[in-house]
């Protein structure tokens, strides 16, 4: 169950934002929406929101519509941070959590705990303008989630965050997601993406590519990669008779190739030490989730290559 | 890389949230959410609205102007009476003989009925001396020190016409006294002449009386204006003020909420408000929250203006005597029902265009381009009040009646007809249905704008898409 999208499609005048989208975001996991500039990622989370209206298909919460489901169930942090610029910390915060029902004395309990968590209570009395950019992300981040909501929506929450920042909202992100919530956020930042999440979807275009378990995705791909260095053989031409095996790259701290899916790794090995090579590193790696973007997003960048997913 | 994947706590959520968590809206605790919201916004809006710096600066110089406006009667009052010393000293010097065959007594008592009428104070405007030919030269010279205001000359000429002489300290344009001695003179001299025609006291008596004129006023009378002039008087002036008032005031907290809105918009924190409250919530907290601030205001500066005209009696008792202030504090019993409608139709215009801009706020990306939003309503506000304003002179025309039933116009039209005292009830009882009919219509299409304008930060939409926004 948790959050799905059935075949959703949504136009402004002549652009088609989104075509045909499908997804499922299971309850309590972290979900990662990734995808170029202007591929649809806001446009979905809105629609999730309620905020716009799909031209067609459903969007449900645990088979009930979104849009009948209670507001304060929702936390959503918008892409362009949204808070009064002129209002205090924690009136701002209290306003918005009262306003998403939670009662006074709970609001302020859970601000306090907040602010102290992010380590940011000299700072309540300020008003939001006066914040750097890294403390008003924090302070928005708290707008989002301060009302208890099962459902957060973020949008690219870690741009602009160094990484101190970065860092806390990470450790707040794994404290939601042991509270049960469900988290969504969109980044372009894909070893994030790699780090936090179970479940992905890459959007080009209005259109998923790729979804699935971080680790699904990576065994489709499973072109296996193999990174070598011999100590004594910087170059180690040989390589590139050896069949089944294709250099990708040679860089100064090793040697990059793909390597068929049924050859065994091991003649690799064989191979350098029958060449008296010294190895100081063997490493076979999955393809990271940058290496799909790039060669999925890239092709379906192709005008005439219709993008047909599946995962 | 890839092993961090396990960091991930992949395991199922400890807390099991159960499923019906989510639940729809109940339909017993909407009006009461409703209510809560509002309130929180309300709230949130006064606070904004009354800490803003220009909200502050703005009731300052209302304070001050309404404080230096009750003050300034009673400078001006305690100015003049400094300027002018209570009585002007009239020195006639009569090297006439007898004119109009008065001796210097009785020339001395007409002088002074002709200045100072039938006046009898102990203190007259002007104090009159007649003698006859002395000392020219040392009065000439007080004149000049100022002991004297007004030194006055007769003499006769050979053909017996009287000759006068006028000496005075200031020039022609500034001599205050001057229009009354060519007045004086013009009778002395027209009192000699008939005397040396030989006219008896009766005939110049039947000479002088005053004409039998009878004023006949033609313009039809459309209703009973019974009250008597001070209360039409004022009435006219309330309705002048009131006007400008509800101009004013309604122009500023309009735009106030049009700028609130452009603000929201602008700093994009519309995008997580419509999450927590509805776009009808938000308008009404955002007009009510303003609309209160402003009535603070304003009852600020009504309760200090009050309070400084309160203030002017007992200092002008102290200024000028128990008797000498000239204020008069007539409340009189038709200002008082003029004043509450200035209320209700404050409030109700208020609201009305209030309404209207907030949806023009949200219409708008920044807040700057909210002034440029808000012309329109504006333009109809101001068309109102321009014919509150003519409309004074005219409150019982057609134009005017027909005016005062257009919920836009009603609130600075039909002020002024109230004020001018011509207005059936159940004229006034029908525009306050009309006007929450058509603010209730105007939140309603204000709110759908609301709505869809949240995510509109592109160019101005046309006409045609704010029908299709609206429709969603």
């Amino acid at each position: 169950m948790g959050l799905v999208l059935e075949h959703i499609d949504k136009s402004f005048d002549q652009f088609r934002a989104i075509q045909d989208l499908s997804m499922e975001v299971k309850e309590g996991t972290i979900f990662g929406f990734l995808g170029a500039n202007g591929a649809g990622k806001t446009t979905t989370m809105r629609m999730i929101l309620d905020i716009l209206r799909p031209d067609r298909g459903s969007i449900t919460w645990n088979g009930q519509d979104v849009r009948t489901v209670t507001r304060r169930n929702w936390g959503y942090l918008p892409e362009e941070r949204g808070l009064y610029p002129k209002m205090r910390v924690d009136e701002q915060l209290l306003f918005l959590a009262r306003l998403n029902g939670l009662a006074k004395q709970a609001a302020e309990r859970e601000l306090n705990d907040w602010l102290e968590r992010f380590q940011i209570t000299s700072y309540r009395k300020k008003k939001v303008e006066e914040l750097s950019k890294g403390n008003q992300q924090k302070v928005q981040f708290l707008a989002t989630i301060l009302h208890d909501p099962l459902i957060l929506i973020m949008d690219e929450p870690f741009s602009g965050l160094d990484p101190v920042n970065a860092n806390v909202l990470r450790e707040a992100f794994f404290e939601m997601h042991r509270r049960g919530k469900t988290i969504i956020f969109s980044t372009h930042q894909l070893e994030q993406a790699e780090e936090m999440c179970q479940d992905i979807l890459i959007i080009n275009k209005g259109q998923a590519v790729i979804q699935g378990s971080v680790r699904e995705v990576k065994r489709q791909h499973g072109r296996n990669v193999v990174r070598l260095k011999l100590d004594n053989d910087a170059e180690a031409s040989w390589l590139d008779s050896l069949a089944g095996v294709q250099v990708t790259k040679r860089r100064q701290d090793y040697i990059e190739m793909q390597i068929q899916a049924d050859l065994n790794p091991n003649l690799i090995v064989e191979a350098a030490l029958q060449h008296g090579g010294i190895i100081s590193r063997f490493e076979l790696a999955e393809p990271s989730l940058t290496d799909i973007f790039i060669e999925r997003v890239g092709a379906a960048a192709q005008p005439d290559a219709p993008a047909v997913l599946s995962a | 890389m890839s092993q961090k994947i396990t960091e991930t706590p992949v395991s199922a959520p400890p807390e099991q949230e159960q499923p019906q968590a989510v639940t729809v809206d109940a339909g017993g605790s909407r009006l009461q959410n409703n209510i809560r919201n509002m309130r929180l916004i309300i709230v949130r809006e006064y606070k904004a609205q009354i800490r803003q710096l220009s909200f502050k600066i703005t009731t300052v110089i209302f304070l001050l102007l309404v404080i230096i406006g009750s003050f300034v009667p009673t400078v001006v009052q305690l100015i003049t009476s400094h300027n002018k010393p209570q009585q002007t000293s009239v020195r006639v010097v009569n090297n006439a003989g007898s004119v109009a065959g008065l001796d210097n007594a009785s020339l001395s008592r007409s002088i002074g009925t002709i200045l100072n009428g039938a006046s009898t104070s102990s203190t007259p405007t002007f104090a009159i001396t007649v003698s006859s030919s002395d000392e020219l030269a040392s009065l000439q010279k007080q004149v000049k020190d100022g002991k004297l205001d007004v030194l006055l000359v007769l003499e006769r000429a050979s053909d017996q016409t009287l000759r006068f002489t006028y000496y005075s300290n200031s020039n022609a344009e500034s001599d205050g006294n001057l229009s009354q001695v060519q007045s004086l003179v013009q009778q002395l001299n027209a009192l000699d002449k008939m005397h040396r025609l030989g006219l008896t006291q009766a005939q110049i008596g039947s000479l002088y009386a005053a004409p039998n004129l009878s004023l006949v006023d033609v313009q039809p009378k459309s209703g009973q204006d019974t009250r008597p002039e001070s209360e039409i008087v004022a009435g006219y002036l309330l309705a002048y003020a009131g006007d400008i008032l509800v101009f004013i005031a309604v122009t500023l907290y309009g735009m106030g909420v049009a700028m609130g809105v452009g603000e929201e918009k602008g700093s994009r924190v519309m995008e997580i408000l419509v999450n927590a409250a509805t776009p009808l919530q938000l308008m009404v907290g955002k007009v009510v929250g303003i609309g209160a601030a402003g009535l603070t205001q304003l009852g600020a500066v009504v309760v200090i203006g009050i309070g400084a005209f309160l203030l002017q009696i007992p200092l002008q008792s102290v200024l000028f005597g128990p008797h000498g202030g000239n204020l008069t504090l007539s409340v009189t019993s038709a200002a008082i029902p003029v004043l509450l409608f200035l209320l209700l139709y404050f409030i109700l215009g208020f609201l009305l265009y209030a309404t209207i801009m907030a949806g023009a706020g949200a219409l708008v990306k920044r807040q700057e381009e909210a002034r440029n939003a808000v012309q329109l309503p504006l333009m109809l506000l101001m068309g109102g009040y321009i014919a509150g304003e003519i409309g004074v002179y005219y409150a019982s025309s057609t134009w005017m009646k027909v005016l005062s039933f257009i919920p836009f116009f009603t609130p600075t039209t039909m002020l002024v007809r109230i004020a001018g005292g011509q207005v059936a009830w159940w004229e006034i009882v029908i525009t306050i249905p009309l006007m929450l009919i058509t603010i209730a219509l105007c939140a309603w299409i204000s709110a759908r704008i609301y709505r869809s304008g949240i995510l509109m930060y592109g160019q101005k939409p046309t006409l045609r898409q704010l029908v299709k926004l609206m429709g969603r």
